[in-house]
Protein backbone atom coordinates (compact mmCIF):
# COMPACT_ATOMS: atom_id res chain seq x y z
CA UNK A 1 0.00 0.00 0.00
CA UNK A 2 1.19 3.49 -0.80
CA UNK A 3 2.03 5.65 2.23
CA UNK A 4 -0.28 8.42 3.27
CA UNK A 5 1.25 11.86 2.63
CA UNK A 6 0.58 14.53 5.24
CA UNK A 7 1.64 18.11 4.54
CA UNK A 8 1.84 20.74 7.29
CA UNK A 9 1.54 24.16 5.70
CA UNK A 10 0.91 27.71 6.91
CA UNK A 11 2.26 31.16 7.61
CA UNK A 12 5.84 31.48 8.90
CA UNK A 13 6.12 31.03 12.68
CA UNK A 14 2.65 29.53 13.34
CA UNK A 15 4.12 26.20 14.47
CA UNK A 16 4.19 23.93 11.42
CA UNK A 17 7.36 22.23 12.65
CA UNK A 18 6.07 21.79 16.21
CA UNK A 19 2.64 20.45 15.20
CA UNK A 20 4.17 18.13 12.59
CA UNK A 21 6.70 16.86 15.15
CA UNK A 22 3.93 16.29 17.75
CA UNK A 23 1.75 14.49 15.17
CA UNK A 24 4.69 12.34 14.03
CA UNK A 25 5.57 11.27 17.58
CA UNK A 26 1.91 10.58 18.40
CA UNK A 27 1.43 8.41 15.28
CA UNK A 28 4.70 6.54 15.88
CA UNK A 29 3.57 5.79 19.46
CA UNK A 30 0.58 4.07 17.84
CA UNK A 31 2.94 1.78 15.89
CA UNK A 32 2.65 3.52 12.54
CA UNK A 33 5.94 3.67 10.62
CA UNK A 34 6.55 7.36 10.17
CA UNK A 35 9.01 9.38 8.10
CA UNK A 36 9.05 13.06 9.06
CA UNK A 37 10.59 15.20 6.30
CA UNK A 38 11.68 18.77 6.86
CA UNK A 39 11.11 20.60 3.56
CA UNK A 40 11.65 24.02 5.14
CA UNK A 41 15.13 25.38 4.38
CA UNK A 42 15.14 26.78 7.95
CA UNK A 43 15.07 23.16 9.23
CA UNK A 44 13.52 23.58 12.69
CA UNK A 45 13.19 19.83 13.32
CA UNK A 46 16.84 19.62 14.41
CA UNK A 47 16.11 22.26 17.10
CA UNK A 48 12.91 20.54 18.22
CA UNK A 49 14.44 17.05 18.52
CA UNK A 50 17.87 18.39 19.55
CA UNK A 51 19.48 16.13 16.95
CA UNK A 52 21.31 16.75 13.69
CA UNK A 53 19.47 15.57 10.60
CA UNK A 54 20.43 15.38 6.94
CA UNK A 55 19.49 13.75 3.66
CA UNK A 56 19.90 10.30 5.29
CA UNK A 57 16.97 9.61 7.66
CA UNK A 58 17.89 9.44 11.36
CA UNK A 59 16.03 7.33 13.87
CA UNK A 60 14.31 9.33 16.62
CA UNK A 61 12.03 6.67 18.12
CA UNK A 62 11.05 3.08 17.40
CA UNK A 63 8.74 3.88 14.52
CA UNK A 64 9.93 7.37 13.68
CA UNK A 65 12.76 8.54 11.40
CA UNK A 66 13.44 12.14 10.44
CA UNK A 67 15.08 13.53 7.32
CA UNK A 68 15.96 17.03 6.16
CA UNK A 69 15.82 17.93 2.49
CA UNK A 70 19.04 19.64 1.47
CA UNK A 71 17.89 21.97 -1.33
CA UNK A 72 21.47 22.84 -2.36
CA UNK A 73 22.28 19.15 -2.79
CA UNK A 74 19.28 18.65 -5.10
CA UNK A 75 20.04 21.77 -7.15
CA UNK A 76 23.66 20.68 -7.60
CA UNK A 77 22.62 17.12 -8.54
CA UNK A 78 20.07 18.39 -11.05
CA UNK A 79 22.51 20.84 -12.67
CA UNK A 80 25.21 18.18 -12.98
CA UNK A 81 22.81 15.75 -14.68
CA UNK A 82 21.54 18.46 -17.04
CA UNK A 83 25.08 19.54 -17.92
CA UNK A 84 25.97 15.93 -18.72
CA UNK A 85 22.90 15.55 -20.97
CA UNK A 86 23.70 18.76 -22.84
CA UNK A 87 27.36 17.79 -23.29
CA UNK A 88 26.24 14.47 -24.81
CA UNK A 89 24.40 16.36 -27.57
CA UNK A 90 26.58 19.38 -28.14
CA UNK A 91 30.20 18.55 -28.79
CA UNK A 92 30.90 22.25 -29.21
CA UNK A 93 29.74 23.08 -25.69
CA UNK A 94 32.66 25.44 -25.23
CA UNK A 95 30.91 27.78 -27.70
CA UNK A 96 28.07 27.99 -25.19
CA UNK A 97 30.45 28.78 -22.37
CA UNK A 98 28.43 26.11 -20.59
CA UNK A 99 30.31 25.94 -17.30
CA UNK A 100 29.94 29.65 -16.66
CA UNK A 101 26.26 29.46 -17.53
CA UNK A 102 25.68 26.62 -15.06
CA UNK A 103 27.52 28.49 -12.32
CA UNK A 104 24.94 31.27 -12.68
CA UNK A 105 22.00 28.93 -13.25
CA UNK A 106 22.05 27.70 -9.65
CA UNK A 107 20.72 31.13 -8.65
CA UNK A 108 17.85 31.06 -11.17
CA UNK A 109 14.40 31.89 -9.86
CA UNK A 110 12.22 28.80 -9.61
CA UNK A 111 15.05 26.39 -9.02
CA UNK A 112 14.44 26.11 -5.26
CA UNK A 113 10.87 24.80 -5.64
CA UNK A 114 11.99 22.56 -8.49
CA UNK A 115 14.67 21.09 -6.22
CA UNK A 116 11.98 20.48 -3.57
CA UNK A 117 9.85 18.74 -6.18
CA UNK A 118 12.78 16.50 -7.18
CA UNK A 119 13.37 15.66 -3.51
CA UNK A 120 9.64 14.97 -3.03
CA UNK A 121 9.59 12.62 -6.04
CA UNK A 122 12.64 10.80 -4.70
CA UNK A 123 11.12 10.47 -1.20
CA UNK A 124 7.82 8.96 -2.35
CA UNK A 125 9.67 6.42 -4.47
CA UNK A 126 12.34 5.56 -1.89
CA UNK A 127 10.19 5.36 1.23
CA UNK A 128 7.11 3.55 -0.05
CA UNK A 129 7.48 1.08 2.86
CA UNK A 130 6.39 3.76 5.37
CA UNK A 131 2.80 4.02 6.59
CA UNK A 132 2.78 7.79 6.69
CA UNK A 133 5.20 10.40 5.36
CA UNK A 134 4.82 13.76 7.08
CA UNK A 135 6.14 16.85 5.31
CA UNK A 136 6.99 19.88 7.41
CA UNK A 137 6.72 22.50 4.67
CA UNK A 138 8.36 25.88 4.14
CA UNK A 139 6.37 29.09 4.77
CA UNK A 140 3.51 30.02 2.43
CA UNK A 141 5.23 31.56 -0.59
CA UNK A 142 7.64 28.70 -1.27
CA UNK A 143 5.03 26.05 -0.43
CA UNK A 144 2.46 27.50 -2.83
CA UNK A 145 5.09 27.65 -5.58
CA UNK A 146 5.99 24.03 -4.79
CA UNK A 147 2.38 22.81 -5.05
CA UNK A 148 1.62 24.79 -8.20
CA UNK A 149 4.84 23.92 -10.04
CA UNK A 150 3.56 20.67 -11.67
CA UNK A 151 0.40 22.43 -12.87
CA UNK A 152 2.20 25.52 -14.23
CA UNK A 153 4.74 23.24 -15.91
CA UNK A 154 1.89 21.27 -17.52
CA UNK A 155 0.35 24.45 -18.99
CA UNK A 156 3.67 25.30 -20.68
CA UNK A 157 4.31 21.73 -21.82
CA UNK A 158 0.86 21.35 -23.37
CA UNK A 159 1.21 24.64 -25.30
CA UNK A 160 4.69 23.69 -26.51
CA UNK A 161 3.37 20.27 -27.56
CA UNK A 162 0.58 21.89 -29.61
CA UNK A 163 3.16 23.96 -31.49
CA UNK A 164 5.37 20.90 -31.95
CA UNK A 165 2.47 18.88 -33.37
CA UNK A 166 1.77 21.68 -35.86
CA UNK A 167 5.42 21.61 -36.98
CA UNK A 168 5.35 17.81 -37.25
CA UNK A 169 2.16 17.81 -39.34
CA UNK A 170 3.68 20.31 -41.79
CA UNK A 171 6.87 18.27 -42.04
CA UNK A 172 4.71 15.25 -42.92
CA UNK A 173 3.05 17.23 -45.76
CA UNK A 174 6.48 18.23 -47.10
CA UNK A 175 7.68 14.65 -46.98
CA UNK A 176 4.52 13.40 -48.72
CA UNK A 177 4.82 15.89 -51.57
CA UNK A 178 8.58 15.56 -51.99
CA UNK A 179 9.00 11.80 -51.84
CA UNK A 180 5.45 10.56 -52.10
CA UNK A 181 5.10 9.16 -48.57
CA UNK A 182 5.21 10.22 -44.93
CA UNK A 183 8.73 9.19 -43.98
CA UNK A 184 10.10 11.64 -41.51
CA UNK A 185 12.20 10.93 -38.48
CA UNK A 186 10.40 10.77 -35.16
CA UNK A 187 10.37 14.23 -33.59
CA UNK A 188 12.62 13.88 -30.53
CA UNK A 189 11.32 17.09 -28.98
CA UNK A 190 7.70 15.98 -29.36
CA UNK A 191 8.56 12.62 -27.76
CA UNK A 192 10.37 14.37 -24.89
CA UNK A 193 7.42 16.73 -24.34
CA UNK A 194 5.04 13.76 -24.16
CA UNK A 195 7.26 12.03 -21.56
CA UNK A 196 7.49 15.24 -19.50
CA UNK A 197 3.71 15.70 -19.60
CA UNK A 198 3.23 12.17 -18.26
CA UNK A 199 5.77 12.79 -15.48
CA UNK A 200 4.18 16.07 -14.34
CA UNK A 201 0.63 14.71 -14.53
CA UNK A 202 1.77 11.87 -12.28
CA UNK A 203 3.40 14.32 -9.84
CA UNK A 204 0.33 16.58 -9.77
CA UNK A 205 -1.87 13.52 -9.12
CA UNK A 206 0.06 12.89 -5.88
CA UNK A 207 -1.13 16.23 -4.49
CA UNK A 208 -4.72 15.58 -5.50
CA UNK A 209 -4.92 11.92 -4.51
CA UNK A 210 -6.84 10.62 -1.50
CA UNK A 211 -3.49 9.65 0.06
CA UNK A 212 -2.47 13.32 0.32
CA UNK A 213 -3.74 15.20 3.38
CA UNK A 214 -3.07 18.91 3.70
CA UNK A 215 -3.04 20.22 7.27
CA UNK A 216 -3.26 23.99 7.42
CA UNK A 217 -1.67 25.36 10.60
CA UNK A 218 -2.62 28.77 12.00
CA UNK A 219 -2.58 30.75 15.23
CA UNK A 220 -5.54 32.37 16.88
CA UNK A 221 -4.95 35.85 15.39
CA UNK A 222 -6.27 37.92 12.50
CA UNK A 223 -3.08 37.97 10.40
CA UNK A 224 -2.80 34.22 10.65
CA UNK A 225 -6.48 33.77 9.64
CA UNK A 226 -6.16 36.08 6.61
CA UNK A 227 -3.13 34.24 5.29
CA UNK A 228 -4.76 30.86 5.92
CA UNK A 229 -7.84 31.94 3.94
CA UNK A 230 -5.61 33.03 1.05
CA UNK A 231 -3.70 29.73 1.13
CA UNK A 232 -6.99 27.83 0.97
CA UNK A 233 -8.13 29.87 -2.05
CA UNK A 234 -4.79 29.52 -3.88
CA UNK A 235 -4.75 25.76 -3.36
CA UNK A 236 -8.39 25.42 -4.41
CA UNK A 237 -7.51 27.28 -7.63
CA UNK A 238 -5.18 24.44 -8.57
CA UNK A 239 -7.60 21.75 -7.40
CA UNK A 240 -5.99 20.90 -4.05
CA UNK A 241 -8.24 20.68 -0.97
CA UNK A 242 -7.36 21.32 2.67
CA UNK A 243 -8.01 18.21 4.77
CA UNK A 244 -7.80 19.73 8.24
CA UNK A 245 -7.03 22.91 10.14
CA UNK A 246 -4.87 23.08 13.25
CA UNK A 247 -5.25 26.16 15.45
CA UNK A 248 -1.92 26.15 17.25
CA UNK A 249 -1.08 27.86 20.58
CA UNK A 250 -4.78 27.94 21.32
CA UNK A 251 -5.87 29.19 24.76
CA UNK A 252 -9.30 27.65 24.58
CA UNK A 253 -10.92 24.68 22.96
CA UNK A 254 -13.39 26.94 21.21
CA UNK A 255 -12.72 27.51 17.51
CA UNK A 256 -13.03 31.15 16.34
CA UNK A 257 -16.27 31.73 14.37
CA UNK A 258 -14.55 33.10 11.25
CA UNK A 259 -12.36 29.98 11.06
CA UNK A 260 -15.36 27.70 11.49
CA UNK A 261 -17.27 29.61 8.79
CA UNK A 262 -14.39 29.47 6.29
CA UNK A 263 -13.46 25.85 6.96
CA UNK A 264 -16.89 24.28 7.42
CA UNK A 265 -15.87 21.16 5.46
CA UNK A 266 -12.60 20.58 7.29
CA UNK A 267 -11.71 19.07 10.65
CA UNK A 268 -10.59 21.86 12.98
CA UNK A 269 -8.32 20.92 15.87
CA UNK A 270 -7.14 23.38 18.52
CA UNK A 271 -3.59 22.59 19.67
CA UNK A 272 -3.43 23.99 23.26
CA UNK A 273 -0.75 26.51 24.15
CA UNK A 274 2.11 25.01 26.14
CA UNK A 275 3.78 27.13 28.79
CA UNK A 276 6.84 24.87 28.54
CA UNK A 277 9.29 24.95 25.65
CA UNK A 278 8.47 22.05 23.32
CA UNK A 279 12.08 21.07 22.78
CA UNK A 280 13.34 17.51 22.94
CA UNK A 281 11.64 14.15 22.51
CA UNK A 282 10.55 14.00 26.17
CA UNK A 283 8.86 17.42 26.09
CA UNK A 284 6.88 16.38 23.01
CA UNK A 285 5.85 13.11 24.65
CA UNK A 286 4.75 14.99 27.79
CA UNK A 287 2.68 17.37 25.64
CA UNK A 288 0.97 14.42 23.95
CA UNK A 289 0.22 12.81 27.34
CA UNK A 290 -1.26 16.07 28.66
CA UNK A 291 -3.32 16.79 25.54
CA UNK A 292 -4.27 13.36 24.31
CA UNK A 293 -7.81 14.48 23.46
CA UNK A 294 -6.61 16.46 20.41
CA UNK A 295 -5.77 13.21 18.66
CA UNK A 296 -9.18 11.69 19.11
CA UNK A 297 -10.23 12.81 15.63
CA UNK B 1 14.61 -2.01 -78.75
CA UNK B 2 17.10 -0.10 -80.92
CA UNK B 3 19.82 1.27 -78.57
CA UNK B 4 19.36 4.85 -79.71
CA UNK B 5 15.62 4.74 -79.07
CA UNK B 6 16.23 3.35 -75.57
CA UNK B 7 18.75 6.12 -74.83
CA UNK B 8 16.33 8.79 -75.99
CA UNK B 9 13.54 7.21 -73.92
CA UNK B 10 15.78 7.08 -70.81
CA UNK B 11 16.73 10.73 -71.27
CA UNK B 12 13.09 11.77 -71.59
CA UNK B 13 12.17 9.75 -68.46
CA UNK B 14 15.10 11.26 -66.59
CA UNK B 15 14.12 14.76 -67.72
CA UNK B 16 10.58 14.18 -66.46
CA UNK B 17 11.94 12.85 -63.14
CA UNK B 18 14.08 15.95 -62.69
CA UNK B 19 11.14 18.16 -63.64
CA UNK B 20 8.96 16.26 -61.14
CA UNK B 21 11.53 16.74 -58.37
CA UNK B 22 11.90 20.44 -59.17
CA UNK B 23 8.15 20.97 -59.20
CA UNK B 24 7.71 19.07 -55.94
CA UNK B 25 10.46 21.13 -54.29
CA UNK B 26 8.90 24.35 -55.61
CA UNK B 27 5.51 23.24 -54.30
CA UNK B 28 6.78 22.88 -50.73
CA UNK B 29 9.17 25.84 -50.64
CA UNK B 30 6.67 28.09 -48.91
CA UNK B 31 5.58 25.46 -46.42
CA UNK B 32 9.23 24.63 -45.68
CA UNK B 33 9.83 28.29 -44.98
CA UNK B 34 6.82 28.26 -42.65
CA UNK B 35 8.18 25.18 -40.83
CA UNK B 36 11.52 26.96 -40.44
CA UNK B 37 9.70 29.95 -38.95
CA UNK B 38 7.70 27.70 -36.58
CA UNK B 39 10.90 25.93 -35.49
CA UNK B 40 12.43 29.33 -34.87
CA UNK B 41 9.39 30.45 -32.83
CA UNK B 42 9.59 27.22 -30.82
CA UNK B 43 13.30 27.78 -30.12
CA UNK B 44 12.71 31.40 -29.13
CA UNK B 45 9.86 30.34 -26.82
CA UNK B 46 11.89 27.66 -25.08
CA UNK B 47 15.09 29.67 -24.90
CA UNK B 48 13.39 32.97 -24.14
CA UNK B 49 15.25 33.30 -20.85
CA UNK B 50 18.47 33.76 -22.82
CA UNK B 51 17.13 36.74 -24.76
CA UNK B 52 14.86 38.33 -22.17
CA UNK B 53 11.34 37.34 -23.23
CA UNK B 54 8.78 35.49 -21.07
CA UNK B 55 9.86 31.90 -20.99
CA UNK B 56 8.86 28.55 -19.50
CA UNK B 57 10.21 27.52 -16.10
CA UNK B 58 13.95 26.92 -16.41
CA UNK B 59 13.59 23.14 -15.86
CA UNK B 60 11.51 22.85 -19.07
CA UNK B 61 14.21 24.67 -21.05
CA UNK B 62 16.89 22.48 -19.55
CA UNK B 63 14.92 19.28 -20.25
CA UNK B 64 14.40 20.17 -23.92
CA UNK B 65 17.78 21.75 -24.67
CA UNK B 66 19.61 18.44 -25.34
CA UNK B 67 17.05 17.67 -28.12
CA UNK B 68 17.16 21.10 -29.72
CA UNK B 69 20.34 21.14 -31.77
CA UNK B 70 18.46 21.59 -35.06
CA UNK B 71 16.23 24.37 -33.68
CA UNK B 72 19.27 26.20 -32.32
CA UNK B 73 20.91 26.06 -35.75
CA UNK B 74 17.75 27.47 -37.36
CA UNK B 75 17.58 30.20 -34.76
CA UNK B 76 21.21 31.17 -35.38
CA UNK B 77 20.63 31.15 -39.15
CA UNK B 78 17.61 33.40 -38.70
CA UNK B 79 19.76 35.83 -36.77
CA UNK B 80 21.87 36.37 -39.92
CA UNK B 81 18.80 37.38 -41.95
CA UNK B 82 17.03 39.17 -39.13
CA UNK B 83 18.14 42.58 -40.41
CA UNK B 84 16.21 41.98 -43.67
CA UNK B 85 13.12 39.87 -42.93
CA UNK B 86 11.19 41.13 -45.99
CA UNK B 87 14.06 40.23 -48.32
CA UNK B 88 14.10 36.77 -46.79
CA UNK B 89 10.37 36.37 -47.35
CA UNK B 90 10.46 37.78 -50.91
CA UNK B 91 13.18 35.34 -51.93
CA UNK B 92 10.94 32.44 -50.85
CA UNK B 93 7.96 33.87 -52.72
CA UNK B 94 10.06 34.56 -55.85
CA UNK B 95 9.39 38.28 -55.86
CA UNK B 96 12.09 40.35 -57.56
Amino acid sequence: MKPQLQFFIGKGGVGKSTTSAITSVHLSRNFHNILLVSMDPAHNQRDIFQQDFGEKPQRVANHLVVKEVDVDYWIEKYLKETEKAIKRTYSYESAFNLQNYFNVLQFSPGLEEYALLLAFENIIHTFDDKDIIIFDMAPTALTLRFFSLPFITLIWLEELLKLREKIYAKKEIISEIKIGRKTIQQDKIKAKLEILIQQYEHLGDHFKSDAAKINLVMNNDKLSFSEAFRIKKKLNDIGIDIESVLVNKSNSKAVPDEVRDEFNNQKITPFPFSSKNLIGFKAINDYIDENNEIFLY
Amino acid sequence: MVPIVKTVKDKIVSAFQVADEVMRSKAVETIEYEVGELDNIFAILVLGAFIGIPSPPIHITMALLPEMENELEIMLEKVSTAHDPLGDLFSVLDID
